[in-house]
């Protein structure tokens, strides 16, 4: 057999196993987690009663290492809650001002406490996807539990900075810690 | 038959198809699902939580727990070979050498390692004893491998990258596991821990771990070598969160790592001058405590405060006894305000050694030294442009009392056009303290056969104690993309200058051996100078929601400047040689069913040279190609079996060549293992 030929054959092979290797097909319902997560913070918002706000713009703030930046870029500029969606990353409290929600990834655990340190007291609607989160003063957290997304909320969290959780959120909450309003 | 063009077509498209339409969905439908929808979205299986580094400034790469398990790997070197710009070559049974962008070796002294932010790289040596098992797998939480120069964050010695190993915290091990494992060539291991939560903030570990493996075959002859690896470890973690932002983790660690070598180094007695191994018996034992406070003021003033302790013995039965104390105290602090990111830090470590080396071989002078090194550090993130523009600036002092005063900066200026992309450069320059051996050391590390009529030659290394830091200078640029939600990829490219290498210079001849052999007197000195170029790609890309596939490849090439000394010649010839050009890695990850994993991993090196220790020929190492292949399967809730292959093509190969103690090298055969995972 010529070099060629072999060759030749040698691609049909590769292509055969490819054809066996699994394909994309009907798992349409399944999503990479961190575009779940990019989902259910723009829902959150949706679900929340804020009181009411100057801000043009509907705000989602992004605490340290960004992990949901490039998630959330499609929805950028659509209309949540009657106003442009704005995506911004935040490194200081000094920027915190006009953040309806503010994630702070599970890498950041450690750094939890001030992250809530500087949005104490403001209608920010807290949010990590570290289930700690909630036990340690956070709104909302998001959990993998078995392949689904689930997740936690904080009613008292809420509650103490004037957030009101929509009563559909609340039932489809997998736990609610604190009490209910 | 298909002709060749539409086979291409078709393979392309597909290709096209699956990474930027298949498994993501459009903004539009998102958009519209509820939440109750949502609760119902299957995550893919195959996710990795921590792979997003979207706005790091760094070449970056993060192994989860997961890949880490799904690697089959037993020992923590296995796992780091799929991390971009590492490269890993397996000595023996338990020594690896592994380096960050070229300058590998048995103790590849330009790469940091902590564990938990605790240095485990040997001052004695300069570099990690991978051999020793400092953590088990399955504690780990993830590692963080972060290349190019890094002491302006981590301190001395990450040259050219630090490996971060971060354990996992003890609220998330609040239950019994046991992992035991069998494999071919006596390759046994045994994972048990226990933990449990005392309160809502209180919770603790305990986990122990040991590993075996029967001795591997020499290389030459096909005989038994003395690799024969006994370990044994206990670890504890102990965290309580003490409210109002504050913490406490207290971590013990003990081990025991034996692990027998064969050296090419007694002296066949008559001319000509013959080498041939002899057996000797090293073992190491380790206990560590250390105990980190974090604490948050009312102003906002993170700060973290560690100490640590801990104590070694190294030892080379009969040969080389080392009895290390050493003590570190750590103090870091963060303040964020206005567009700055601000973050500080001043430690001390005291280090102190006994070393006995009964025989003629080597020698140490001072036989005890106190080596003491005080740093002081300060960063800024400043965000010029929120959201697209941020300048990094670092400085670090560091004063050791053996290699001086040093300081490493750095400067990043990282710009993200798109909520997708980040680009990056940076310069930065880090220092390498020489080490206790270095500075100290008198031994026989080399011998030139006898060409008739000129008598054999063995090389004696020896320092005046006054070596300087080597100093590292570069610039790295790098560009991180989310292509598709299911595609991303990571680029970067280096070029380094070293400077002040340690590198020997001929000293005088003496004639104690004489007529056996001629002993040379090498002096060694800041001499070596040379540059690095290299590139390297990951790409992460998800095919299915139930199968991910992972590419890494790295390109580096080493030029060091020309000497008229030979020896310094020479050794610069033996770094330029000694560096594959290409490495690389592809793994599968394929979920064939809920409770069924497949696993493929292809991962290879080109060929390079390496001295021929120790002797000063340079020999071959051949480039390969392998697989490993692992499939996991859940019985159960609480118990996953899993087989896995690894090695199983281009086996029985040697991959590195051990310098600076010329073990014999060893085949790397394919083997074959059965592993349980049991929770309760």
């Amino acid at each position: 057999m010529s070099a060629h030929r072999l060759f030749t054959r040698l691609r049909q092979l590769v292509v055969l196993a490819l054809c066996t290797l699994p394909v994309p097909h009907a798992h349409a319902q399944a999503m990479p987690e961190n575009q779940l997560k990019a989902a259910f913070l723009v829902n959150f918002l949706k679900y929340v009663e804020f009181p009411p706000s100057t801000s043009s713009t509907t705000t989602i703030c992004l605490f340290g290492g960004d992990t949901l930046g490039p998630y959330l870029a499609s929805f950028e500029g659509r209309s949540v809650a009657g106003k442009p969606l704005r995506i911004k990353r935040v490194t200081s409290p000094d920027q915190v001002d006009d953040c309806q929600l503010l994630f702070v990834p599970y890498t950041e655990e450690a750094r939890f406490a001030i992250a809530l340190r500087w949005v104490e007291n403001m209608p920010v609607l807290t949010v990590s996807d570290a289930d700690v989160f909630v036990r340690q003063g956070g709104c909302i957290a998001l959990a993998n539990a078995e392949g689904r997304m689930q997740f936690d909320v904080n009613a008292n969290a809420l509650s103490r900075v004037g957030l009101r959780p929509g009563s559909q959120m609340m039932r489809l909450a997998r736990q609610v810690i604190g009490a209910r309003k | 038959m298909m002709n060749k063009p539409l086979i291409k077509h078709a393979a392309m498209l597909a290709v096209v198809h699956s990474i930027f339409v298949a498994p993501s969905f459009a903004a539009e439908s998102l958009d519209e699902m509820s939440l109750e929808d949502l609760i119902r979205t299957e995550v893919t299986s195959v996710s990795r939580k921590a792979q997003s580094l979207s706005n790091v400034p760094a070449a970056a790469f993060v192994i989860s727990s997961e890949d880490i398990r799904r690697s089959g790997a037993q020992a923590i070197p296995d796992v780091l070979r799929m991390a971009p710009g590492l490269e890993v070559a397996q000595i023996d049974n338990g020594r690896y050498a592994v380096s960050a962008r070229g300058f590998k070796g048995r103790f590849s002294n330009k790469l940091l390692v902590l564990i938990d932010g605790r240095s485990i790289y040997l001052p004695t040596f300069s570099g990690v004893m991978w051999e020793n098992d400092p953590i088990a797998l399955e504690d780990i939480e993830r590692i963080e491998v972060i290349r190019g120069a890094g002491a302006a964050a981590w301190g001395v010695n990450a040259v050219s990258g630090v490996i971060n190993i971060i354990s996992k915290h003890s609220r998330n091990q609040t239950n019994g596991l046991v992992v035991p494992t069998i494999a071919t060539d006596g390759k046994n291991s045994l994972y048990a821990r226990y933990g449990a939560q005392l309160d809502e903030n209180t919770s603790w570990r305990l986990s122990a771990h040991g590993r075996h493996a029967d001795p591997s075959k020499r290389a030459t002859d096909g005989e038994k070598s003395e690799d024969h690896l006994r370990n044994a470890a206990v670890d504890m973690r102990f965290d309580k969160k003490l409210g109002a932002g504050s913490e406490f983790t207290l971590w013990a660690n003990a081990f025991n790592a034996r692990l027998g070598d064969s050296i090419r180094a007694e002296a066949v007695p008559g001319l000509p001058l013959t080498l041939r191994p002899f057996a000797v018996q090293p073992e190491n034992t380790n206990q560590t405590i250390a105990g980190q406070y974090r604490w948050l003021t009312d102003r906002g003033i993170e700060s973290s405060l560690q100490v640590s302790a801990s104590h070694t013995i190294t030892e080379i039965q009969g040969f080389f006894k080392e009895n290390r104390k050493t003590y570190d105290l750590d103090y870091s602090g963060r303040y964020s305000f206005d567009r700055h990111d601000v973050l500080w830090g001043v430690s001390h470590r005291t280090s102190t050694d006994d070393i006995l080396a009964p025989t003629f071989y080597m020698s140490f002078s001072p036989k005890n030294y106190t080596q003491r090194i005080s740093s002081v550090s300060i960063r800024d993130d400043w965000t010029l442009i929120p959201d697209t523009l941020q300048l990094g600036l670092a400085g670090r002092w560091d004063n050791s009392n053996l290699g001086g005063h040093t300081f490493a900066s750095n400067a990043t200026l990282m710009w993200t056009p798109t909520r997708s992309d980040t680009f990056w450069v940076k310069h930065a320059s880090a220092p390498r303290l020489p080490s206790r051996a270095e500075q100290s050391v008198s031994i026989y590390s080399a011998a030139q056969p006898a060409v008739p009529p000129f008598p054999a030659v063995i090389m004696r290394n020896s320092s005046d104690g006054h070596l300087k830091a080597e100093t590292m200078k570069g610039f790295e640029l790098g560009y991180r993309s989310q292509l598709s939600p299911s595609f991303n990829i990571d680029l970067a490219a280096y070029r380094y200058r070293y400077t002040e290498i340690v590198s020997g210079m001929a000293g005088a001849l003496s004639f104690e051996l004489f007529p056996l052999a001629v002993t040379q007197n090498i002096n060694l000195q800041n001499a070596g100078k040379g540059s690095i170029t290299g590139a390297e790609i990951a790409a992460d890309w998800l095919l299915a929601p139930n199968w991910r596939v992972q590419l890494s490849y790295s390109w580096t090439q080493i030029a060091m400047d020309d000497s008229s000394n030979p020896l310094v010649q020479g050794a610069g010839v033996a770094y330029e040689a000694g560096t594959p050009r290409h490495y690389g890695s592809l793994r599968s990850q394929w979920n064939i069913a809920a409770d069924q994993q497949l696993d493929a991993w292809v991962r290879g090196s080109a060929g390079y040279q390496r001295l021929n220790a120790p002797f000063t020929d340079l020999v071959k190492v051949p480039g390969y190609v392998t697989l490993d292949l692992r499939y996991a399967r859940q019985l159960g809730k609480d118990v996953e079996l899993a087989v896995t292959g690894r090695n199983l093509i281009g086996g029985n190969r040697t991959e590195f060549i051990s310098d600076y103690l010329p073990s014999v090298p060893v085949k790397i055969r394919p083997s074959l293992s059965l592993s349980a995972r049991w929770k309760f």
